[in-house]
């Protein structure tokens, strides 16, 4: 193994190759300086980050490229024998890596360690959490140095030479049961702490702490708090509407649930029977299509029209339909058992309040009730250091006390536009990335109340009919309150 | 069966001549199905890092139209614009890929294949058409894989964990529909193809060891990959098993993961009693072991790579198959850690939080013997040592990180975020990445006779290592701030602004690393067919592999006797010898086995071996019915 890179770079076939290999690269750099806008004045400092980088690393290619293509014919010119080993070289680029690495990492913590949400937390438990974030940094990135220095160190240092022996070393009990031993104990360290964070946090004293309902859909948040009587309404998922987002126990939008469904049973009903004749036509005009030679120019359309016929004549048609039935059907049955429940219709549901922003008060304790209602959602509130995920048919909590409010954030982060939101940080489909909903923390007590006053409850109360905040329940039944949600 | 009958059948097989179709179609030599393996691990390596690529774009320059994304995608890139759906098909089928198709199969079956008869000294495997099944499976597999990329209402699209209801429901969105049922087809092939390799190359280890081979005196490529295997093998089953009820639940109308469900636009669905959470422990009882499968053969690789050139004896040769033997069995009881945030009990979270950080230990043990196994060596600078010492590198980045997201505590923040991209992307997904070109550049004499080209092997680790350290690096500062994984793109939340330029920064680097295995898949290809051709022992390394002939094709390894074995794998630069080497294959005056010749020729190969396993493997043995 003591082919020289001299001798490998006489070889034709890899020159022909790197060079190729520039010319791909290339164009690469061009896209990247072409979209990375080039610096108003030359200010380095000011630069952006792509485009040191990748001034950084297009020298960096452009300079190793020229080098090892000189390489050859120079350390020939010097000595006629070879002189550079490619151990030797990859000792040497190890060093460079290894300092640039350093750079890069300094370089990084300074200029994204800003963006980072260190310290910075805007719920109680944060500052835990925080701390708790700095002891597993502090340990792991000693290590992290420690140990990558002394790899690129040992590359540089001990890279191959002819006339040394490496040691014949097979194994040190002492060093061995050191190193198993002090990252053990690190570790219990670590883990000591962390689960004393994690009782704090999970097992947070809820007595005082006020509730709210958040809800997941595909695709946005809803939150409920629970209006005068403090008292959350009951819900099921058989009572989900269109207007009735949250399947509250309210009797009016429930039984209009109940009859809406009786009636789209009915038309389905009257599908199948018709059934028969719905097929002749398909085929009939499948037929047409064809033999007017109209594929070709409406290959979408013929499309459909065969899957129609093909699912007509096979009976694929009807027995969706059935299942359909089948699937309402039961949803009515669980609606009726439901209803009879004095329990579950108390009216309670009645003055609670969905709404589509979350507003907190500074330094008062809550305590977060998550459902989802159709795919598993994850409510993730980073200034908060709070996350839970939210799964359908289960509900879960995450409790905590924000001790910032928005306007404090707005201020330190000198951006009047600053707003808290929680994310959803579980993959739910196409919108995922855009589902979040406001949350905003407050002072005090009586700017909450001024917030809360003007939402509206789930159900108008009887003494104030006209106060509806949306025109679309004027389409509901007039014997049953009026339904509105926001 | 025993040796000699196996040898006789073997003589039979070199008597007739071997056709095309059964010479490199459906081949029963583990060395041709080794080579199967590897091509198709790269053709699908290669599919999947365009995959990234597409949607790195995306990502960078999410208001920009390329014509690149209409051309190869049609309409799910109109304008130029990728479509939101199939950007999560594309970070799917992406992740799929790279997890069971190049760093499951890619790389132990490759190389499980490959070195475990030629490295214990055994004629093929166990069972070679048990062998020849399995890569024919796998084999159908990606390409059902392949097909659903291409359905009309796209690939599966959930995430390569594929949670249900998500995933079950065909309505939450348009992947969840022909393209996950053929999802669901295609890994229960990968399934059946991996259960089929592990059960073989479990049995090889156990009873076809030559003469001398005593379980001590394997070397670590083999005891990784045997772990693996039976990690594997305890683990898939579990997989299938979760796959059936995803199954049942699509297209049979149980309830196993779905309950009170009401989706938009169908309206309330009859499953009730379901759990969803349920799938989440099926899935990581074999999602976390499967980590340790992709890593563990990599590390055994490393371990052989590094030994041979530093030529230094692998420093702690028991300690290091004691941590993967601990690593091995930890890996089955830390699952629970990808669910701290599913509102499991917090006690639960607490017990799970302290077997996970049990692990960094023996992870610690084997870094720092790496490093000492370097210290005081003779470093040559071959392709596969730089490769195997990128692992390392990457071994340890991306494994300190997992003590933070092991921490239920801190996990609450980083679970999800860009934090956890970047920490698996370091230390399973770069890591055994590179322990599988370190494989590569190591054994191509091996398996084709030829040298790479070494040049061109440098640029493409220097050029991959700082691209992937440039591409994962700052996505944990990305996930420090709360930025979410699976995010189509950034620019609506004005909070993500900041990382505008970092997005780009790592997509260039992206760029310049997929245009480096441009580089690769040349030198690959041409010095199969024109490269230098290589010496019997080119690396002049110690295992058995390198006294069967490499320059001829032999199927059943040896021309005569199997090997003998007399001593260990790691005897380098022994301090009585001139040559830094002294191979397992080679007697020397003062070995036992020659001073005592009568014993150690009457002694059929398999008692042998019996007396010197320890309890523990006869133990192995029974569970399994090997005996
Ligand atoms: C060319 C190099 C690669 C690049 C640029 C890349 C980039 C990415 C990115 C940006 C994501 C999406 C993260 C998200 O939004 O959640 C991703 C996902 C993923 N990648 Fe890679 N990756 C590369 C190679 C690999 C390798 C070698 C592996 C092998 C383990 C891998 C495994 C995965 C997995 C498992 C996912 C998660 C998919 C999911 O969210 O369902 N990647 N990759
Ligand atoms: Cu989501
Ligand atoms: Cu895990």
């Amino acid at each position: 193994m003591t082919i020289t890179l001299n001798r490998v770079l006489r070889n034709s076939l890899s020159k022909k190759v790197l060079t190729a290999f520039s010319l791909i690269l290339a164009p690469v750099f061009a896209m990247a300086a072409d979209v990375v806008e080039p610096p108003q004045e030359f200010n380095p400092m000011a630069w952006d980050w792509s485009t040191l980088l990748t001034l950084a690393l297009m020298l960096l290619v452009i300079l190793v490229i020229a080098r090892a293509f000189d390489i050859g014919s120079l350390t020939e010119k010097i000595s006629g024998k070879r002189l550079v080993s490619p151990h030797k070289i990859n000792g040497w680029v190890a060093i460079i890596f290894l300092v640039l690495g350093l750079i890069g990492v300094w370089y990084e913590m300074v200029y994204h360690g800003k963006h980072v949400l260190l310290n910075d937390a805007a719920s109680e438990h944060g500052a835990v959490y925080d701390s708790m974030f700095m002891w597993t940094f502090g340990f792991t990135f000693v290590v992290f140095i420690i140990t990558e220095v002394l790899l690129f160190y040992f590359m540089f240092r001990y890279s191959y030479d002819e006339n040394r022996k490496a040691l014949y070393y097979f194994h040190n009990n002492k060093l061995e049961v050191i190193w198993t031993v002090v990252p053990a104990i690190v570790l219990t360290f670590l883990v000591l702490r962390g689960f004393n964070t994690w009782s704090k946090i999970t097992s947070a004293d809820n007595e005082d702490a006020q509730e709210i309902e958040v809800f997941a859909y595909q695709f946005g948040w809803k939150a409920r708090y629970a209006g005068a009587d403090n008292k959350f309404g009951d819900n099921s998922f058989t009572f989900i509407s269109g207007s009735n987002p949250l399947g509250l126990a309210v009797e009016g939008s429930i039984d209009e649930l109940s009859q809406s469904l009786t009636d789209e049973i009915a038309a389905l009903e009257a599908l199948i029977a018709s059934a028969d004749d719905s097929a002749a036509v398909w085929s009939a005009r499948l037929k047409d299509f064809e033999a007017q030679g109209r594929q070709r120019a409406y290959p979408e359309a013929y499309k459909k029209i065969r899957e129609m016929a093909m699912d007509a004549e096979s009976g694929a048609y009807v027995r969706s339909l059935e299942k359909e039935i089948k699937r309402k059907s039961t949803n009515i049955k669980r609606i009726a058992k439901f209803r009879a429940d004095q329990n579950m219709f108390n009216k309670s549901a009645y003055d609670d309040k969905v709404v589509t922003e979350i507003v907190l008060v500074k330094n008062q304790p809550y305590v977060f009730k998550f459902r989802a209602r159709d795919v598993i959602h994850s409510a993730y509130m980073p200034e908060f250091r709070a996350q839970m995920n939210c799964v359908p048919g289960m509900s879960t909590q995450f409790a905590f006390t924000p001790i910032k409010s928005t306007d404090e954030a707005r201020a330190e982060k000198g951006n009047p536009e600053y707003d808290y939101y929680l994310y959803c940080n579980k993959i739910c489909g196409a919108a995922h990335y855009n589902m979040k909903i406001k949350i905003t923390v407050v002072d005090n007590q009586a700017q909450y109340e001024t917030w809360l006053a003007q939402q509206a409850p789930v159900v108008a109360p009887v003494e104030a009919p006209a106060v509806e905040a949306d025109p679309a329940s004027d389409t509901t039944s007039q014997a049953t309150p009026a339904v509105a949600f926001n | 069966m025993s040796t000699a009958a196996l040898h006789a059948e073997h003589e039979a097989h070199h008597e007739h001549k071997e056709s095309f179709i059964s010479k490199y179609v459906f081949s029963m030599d583990h060395k041709m199905i080794s080579k199967q393996f590897l091509i198709t691990g790269i053709v699908m390596g290669m599919i999947g890092m365009i995959m990234s690529l597409l949607f790195r774009l995306q990502l960078a320059w999410p208001d920009d139209q390329f014509s690149i994304i209409e051309t190869l995608l049609g309409k799910w890139g109109v304008d130029g614009k990728l479509d939101p759906n199939f950007y999560m098909g594309l970070v799917t089928i992406h992740g799929t890929i790279m997890v069971f198709y190049v760093l499951t199969a890619g790389l132990s079956g490759t190389f499980s294949n490959l070195l475990i008869p030629l490295q214990v000294g055994a004629r093929d495997m166990a069972s070679p058409f048990m062998n020849m099944l399995s890569y024919w499976f796998f084999f159908m597999s990606s390409v059902v894989l392949l097909i659903s990329v291409g359905v009309e209402t796209g690939p599966a699209s959930g995430g390569w964990t594929v949670y249900p209801p998500l995933s079950a429901l065909d309505k939450a969105m348009p992947g969840s529909g022909l393209g996950m049922t053929l999802w669901l087809v295609a890994i229960v092939l990968f399934i059946v193809s991996s259960l089929l390799g592990g059960i073989n190359y479990i049995s090889t280890v156990l009873n076809q060891r030559t003469k001398g081979m005593s379980m001590n005196r394997l070397p670590l490529t083999i005891w990784a990959f045997f772990f693996t295997a039976v990690l594997g093998l305890l683990s898939f089953p579990v997989l299938l098993g979760a796959g059936l009820f995803l199954i049942f639940d699509r297209s049979f109308g149980t309830s196993f993961y779905l309950s009170d469900i009401y989706l938009e636009g169908v309206g309330a669905l009859e499953n009730i009693g379901g759990s969803p959470v349920l799938y989440q422990h099926l899935f990581w009882f074999l999602g976390h072991p499967e980590v340790y499968i992709i890593l563990m053969p990599a590390l055994g690789i490393t371990s052989e790579v590094i030994s041979c050139n530093a030529r230094k004896p692998i420093f702690g040769y028991t300690a290091m198959i004691i941590s993967l033997l601990g690593i091995s069995f930890l890996s089955f009881i830390v699952w629970g850690h990808h669910m701290f945030i599913t509102g499991m009990n917090p006690f639960l979270g607490s017990v799970f939080m302290i077997l996970t950080l049990i692990i960094a230990v023996p992870s610690a043990v084997k870094a720092f013997n790496y490093l000492t196994t370097l210290w005081k060596g003779n470093l040559r600078f071959t392709p596969a040592m730089l490769f195997s010492i990128g692992l390392v590198s990457f071994f340890i980045s991306g494994g300190l990180t997992g003590i933070y997201l092991g921490n239920a505590a801190l996990d609450i923040q980083m679970h999800d975020s860009y934090f956890v991209v970047a920490h698996f992307h370091l230390v399973m997904g770069s890591a055994a990445i590179f322990g599988m070109f370190a494989g590569i550049y190591h054994w191509f004499p091996r398996m084709y006779g030829r040298m790479m080209n070494n040049t061109l092997g440098y640029f493409h680790f220097w050029i991959t290592f700082i691209c992937a350290y440039l591409v994962f690096f700052p996505m944990h500062f990305m996930g420090l701030a709360g930025v979410p994984r699976r995010y189509y793109q950034f620019t609506l939340v004005e909070q993500f602004d900041v990382w505008i330029d970092v997005n780009k920064l790592i997509t260039v680097s992206a760029i310049v690393a997929g245009a480096a295995q441009l580089l690769f898949l040349y030198n690959f290809f041409v010095s199969v067919f024109r490269g230098k051709k290589a010496a019997q022992n080119p690396w002049g390394a110690n295992t058995l592999e390198w006294s069967s002939p490499i320059d001829v094709r032999l199927h059943g390894n040896w021309p005569g006797d199997l090997p003998t074995v007399y001593r260990g794998p790691y005897e380098y630069s022994r301090p009585d010898r001139e040559e830094d080497f002294f191979p397992q294959y080679v007697p020397d005056e003062s070995a036992p086995e020659v001073l005592e010749p009568e014993k150690a020729k009457s002694a059929p190969a398999e008692k042998e071996v019996e007396e010197e396993s320890s309890v523990f493997f006869a133990a192995i043995k029974r569970v399994f019915g090997l005996g």
